[in-house]
């Protein structure tokens, strides 16, 4: 069946069967390798994306569930944070594009707090996980500006990591928290 | 499925980081913006897909087959058979290492078949592989398969296998004993012990584990009919181990298969063999002349996936008066699973023996592994392959001695300590130890740990009703020899300002780009943004190791450092035509040739003072001059074992009311010589430790004893760490310099396994030993260690 879904803010229409998943309909059909599968159980969460705003596992819900939703993978998170840097107020603005904004301006985009978090934190190795754990750490930050232990741990209950041991990536949701409080506080004052 | 959409995809060069980050890693920027590449990630266009068939039961003879409704079913391009594998004249899954048993006698070995033929051997075993024009397809198909099985018995357990009368797995084994491995002297640890005035003994399980990359095996096979090349995209830990196994298997030759990985989602081992998926759509794609993927689930690669663990290890250890070790014998129970698959006896055998004694001074070892067939997944190694496993039995059993007898378990350590003067030192055993310092480890661990400060938070703890136990542990290790003579890599510069490393060993987050570019700073004073590093590339014939065995940054790295050393005296005369010196006049030092009368006793005082030509500046220019080209060079090293050493100790606070433990505090000290970055060996020790965490207190891969069925079978049934098990981890090194490498460092990469397991099982039997508890078996989850309070004098 043919379902129309927006994916890192382009409008795309496809032709999905009804059991497709999410997840491969964006890595299969539509090549958006970035959002990894892990697991058959709901466990590792390698497959999180943004769904409306909120980490969904996209191995775990059917395509055609996604129809008329917004998704963010972490290849759009990116362009998400510089619009919500420059003025869009939700990160998964429904706002149209045909193209990346970094191929409109002919120049790298800045990436979001969290995956330049993980980055300077050494809190990926592997980086199989990495986006899931990205997006979902995201998702705990809209939630918990500035979280405890306790909510950053519950915020990544459901990510699997096997080479960092973890410690390195509740670092890295920390340091991003302070990184998005100060750019937050920034705009705010503008 | 469609063909992906001609949507532009976005490519690392799209993004970078802010100018306020640095990144720990050059690999981190397409890692963290989902641009990077794994095996499941080569979408190729007409691609079909591959589903395979496997055995639903532990051991049973094939009757009968029957695929046609397969083959007949919507989408379905072919099915793969045994006959198929047979006819394309493929051979069996290598068996990497074997070895000998006292007498001379070979190993039993039996190799496990691409596809099974006529019987099948465990849960899991692939029977066919079916391709179609989409996975779902191809999977929906596999339904129609009709494969008849007259079930055997099975057995699970190597206790099991080994029992008078069990179900013979292999009708040339009898007993299914693929090899009694004996070493050491049996005749002088008897002696020791008929003398000892204490005797202990331990027995431990080093049970078995699903490694759990979290990349799930996949591979993608297409194959050019132009140049007769068939190109595996594959994770694997080395390119040139890959494509040695490849031809090993298929008989093809090496020159007409490529294996290619960008970025590989973990391995720890179990990425160094080929496996049947592997050659199978390496067949189906010459066969049918279209690229052809399979994507292991995650279910199927428990299945699968080589296990790990799975050993026994029975330790006996005597002691004189004073406590000094007289002795330690160890008798092994080593679980192959179904076949001989690549590392399994290396495990078994070598990797247990060799560092039997520890860091300890053991006039006599004596060692008897049994090599065990049973109806399970094959064993091959997993981080560590036996090193943590001998290290958890020897540091178990070194505690248990000390408890049992009334000794300090620190000073009984410090007293059997090898003295550093005593290097080089010859074990009991015959391996040469190069160097090592263990009572400035166990000092600085110490100190970290607040050891002397422990009873009084066990009584604090004891207050508010909690078991609080500290447990140390050290751990000496043989890193991998290495299975290829010398390691080499190759580098050149290019037109666009940078250089290119070609090299063998191939990365799943051990971070080479980054380690390897800083040697080249270090060592040449190229900068390390301006290096970029080729893992496998088919058009460069180096010989090399894989990744494994704790090796990869000596190793390489050693090649590394010869080849900046080969780059300096090939750039000295241009540096001297440069500075109107002749190269006599002139020496390397600091990234820059200087005029050698200009130097200081050690270095240039004025590095910008004239009659000095940085490398980087002269290597500009070269390129400038359309140069690039005359650039090249290969270096190269051979680098054998090395023995990283460490002591790590934890602490940890058991719930009485629920059996839950909190590990508390956890101190790593490691004796890893030279290290390059920092950074990276701390998160490797992080690593490392918290997979030892998740052997020590939630992994297990159960089979029931009846059917041999894996119960544990997905994540919703075997645990894995998650965030928050441990809070922190304080880690520090010691640096004592091996001579066995040109870079002087030992490796890192299994060491917070073989310290994690005895730390974290010692510190746990501490906190239940008031209790009467002397010894548990891992893992040490709630369950277990409530049910053993419960039983214990004072729980009851």
């Amino acid at each position: 069946m043919k379902i129309r879904l927006i994916i890192n803010a382009i409008t795309h229409e496809v032709e999905v069967e009804e059991r497709t998943l999410l997840a491969d309909l964006l890595r299969d059909q539509l090549g958006l390798t970035g959002t990894h599968l892990g697991c058959d159980t709901s466990q590792c969460g390698c497959c999180t994306v943004h769904l409306d705003g909120e980490a969904v596992k996209s191995c775990t819900m059917l395509a055609v569930q996604a129809a008329g939703c917004s998704v963010l993978t972490i290849e759009g998170l990116a362009q998400a944070h510089a619009d919500t840097r420059s003025g869009f107020e939700s990160i998964d603005s429904s706002r149209e594009r045909s193209s990346l904004a970094s191929e409109e301006a002919g120049q790298a985009l800045e990436v979001h707090p969290v995956q330049a978090a993980f980055a300077a934190c050494h809190a990926l190795q592997c980086g199989f996980c990495t986006p899931g754990m990205i997006m979902a750490s995201a998702d705990l930050l809209r939630r918990h500006p500035d979280p405890s232990d306790e909510q950053i741990l519950e915020g990544l209950a459901g990510n699997l990591c096997r080479c960092t041991g973890y410690v390195n990536i509740v670092k890295a949701v920390k340091q991003a928290a302070a990184q998005m409080q100060t750019l937050a506080a920034a705009r705010s004052g503008q | 499925m469609n063909a992906p959409t001609t949507m532009r995809l976005p490519q690392s060069a799209d993004f970078r980081f802010p100018a306020a980050i640095e990144p720990a890693r050059q690999e981190d920027l397409r890692l963290v913006t989902g641009t990077g590449r794994y095996a499941a990630d080569w979408i190729y266009p007409g691609m079909l897909h591959a589903f395979v068939i496997r055995s639903q039961v532990a051991h049973a003879r094939i009757s009968k087959t029957d695929f046609s409704a397969v083959r007949e079913a919507p989408g379905v391009v072919a099915v793969l058979t045994a006959s198929d594998v047979a006819e394309a004249g493929f051979g069996s899954l290598p068996n990497a290492v074997t070895n000998k048993a006292r007498d001379g006698s070979p190993q039993k070995q039996v190799l496990m078949p691409v596809l099974a033929t006529d019987r099948v051997l465990f849960a899991g075993q692939p029977i066919a592989m079916v391709i179609a024009s989409t996975a779902r397809a191809a999977q929906d198909a596999a339904e129609l398969a009709l494969v008849d099985l007259e079930a055997l018995p099975a057995v699970a357990h190597v206790g099991d296998a080994l029992a008078p009368g069990a179900p013979q797995l292999h009708p040339d084994v009898p007993g299914n004993l693929s090899l009694r491995f004996e070493a050491g002297d049996a005749e002088a640890v008897e002696k020791a012990f008929a003398v000892a005035r204490f005797v202990s003994k331990l027995r431990v399980e080093s049970q078995r584990l699903i490694p759990s990359p979290m990349e799930p095996r996949a591979v993608v096979a297409i194959h050019d009919p132009g140049s007769q090349k068939t190109r595996l995209h594959a994770p694997n830990q080395g390119m040139v181990g890959m494509l040695n196994y490849l031809v090993a298997i298929t008989k093809w030759p090496a020159e007409s298969i490529e294996v290619l990985a960008q970025d590989v989602g973990g391995s720890f081992g179990i990425r160094s063999g080929a496996f049947s998926e592997h050659v199978l759509v390496m067949l189906a794609a010459r066969k049918l002349g279209k690229p052809v993927r399979w994507v292991g689930s995650r279910s199927e690669v428990f299945l699968s996936d080589f296990h790990g663990r799975a050993l026994a290890l029975s330790g006996a250890i005597a002691m004189d008066e004073q406590g000094r070790f007289l002795a330690i014998r160890f008798d092994d129970e080593v679980d192959l699973g179904a076949y001989n698959c690549y590392f399994s006896t290396h495990i078994g055998t070598r990797n247990l023996s060799i560092t039997m004694g520890g860091v300890y001074k053991v006039p006599a070892l004596a060692m008897r592994s049994d090599l065990v067939f049973t109806n399970t997944v094959p064993i091959s190694a997993y981080r560590g392959a036996g090193r943590p496993d001998i290290a958890y039995a020897i540091e178990r059993l070194v505690d248990h001695a000390a408890h049992e007898h009334g000794f300090d378990p620190v000073a009984l350590r410090r007293l059997n300590f090898i003295d550093r003067e005593a290097f080089p030192y010859t074990t009991a055993n015959g391996t040469v130890y190069d160097s090592g310092d263990f009572e400035q480890v166990l000092d600085r661990a110490l100190e970290l740990a607040d050891y002397s400060g422990f009873r009084a938070r066990q009584q604090a703890s004891a207050a508010q009703g909690k078991l609080r136990g500290i447990g140390l542990a050290f751990y000496l290790e043989a890193s991998g020899p290495g299975g290829a003579p010398k390691d080499q890599v190759e580098g050149s510069f290019s037109a666009d300002g940078y250089m290119t490393v070609y090299a063998v060993t191939g990365a799943s987050g051990q971070g080479h780009e980054t380690s390897f570019a800083q040697i080249i700073e270090s060592e040449l004073g190229w900068p390390a943004a301006r290096v970029r590093y080729r893992a496998g590339d088919p058009a460069h014939h180096l010989i090399g190791n894989s990744t494994g065995g704790s090796r990869t940054l000596y190793g390489a790295g050693s090649a590394i450092k010869a080849m900046c050393a080969a780059w300096i005296e090939k750039l000295k005369p241009e540096a001297a035509q440069r500075l109107g010196l002749s190269t006599d006049d002139i020496s390397f030092v600091n990234g820059g040739f200087h005029k050698t009368s200009s130097l200081s006793k050690a270095l240039p005082s004025d590095p910008a003072a004239a009659a000095s030509l940085s490398v980087e500046t002269l290597i500009d220019a070269l390129i400038a001059e359309g140069r690039a080209g005359e650039l090249g060079v290969i270096g190269e090293a051979t680098s054998g074992s090395t023995f990283p050493n460490g002591c790590h100790c934890a602490e940890v606070e058991i719930d009485p009311d629920t059996g839950m433990t909190a590990l508390l505090h956890y101190i790593a000290v490691d004796d890893l010589g030279k290290v390059i970055s920092p950074q990276l060996v701390q998160g490797q020790v992080h690593g490392g430790v918290v997979q030892g965490w998740g052997q020590a207190f939630c992994e297990h891969a159960i089979y029931d004893r009846g059917s041999a069925q894996l119960l544990s079978g997905s994540y919703m049934d075997y645990a894995m760490p998650r965030a928050g098990c441990l809070s922190s981890i304080r880690n520090d090194t010691i640096n004592v310099p091996t001579r066995l490498n040109l870079l002087g460092s030992k490796g890192v990469g299994e060491s917070g396994c073989s310290g994690s397991l005895p730390a974290l099982a010692n510190a746990v039997i501490d906190a239940l030993r008031p209790l009467g508890v002397s010894s548990m078996d891992m893992p040490f989850t709630a369950a277990k260690v409530w049910a053993a309070i419960r039983q214990s004098d004072h729980g009851a």
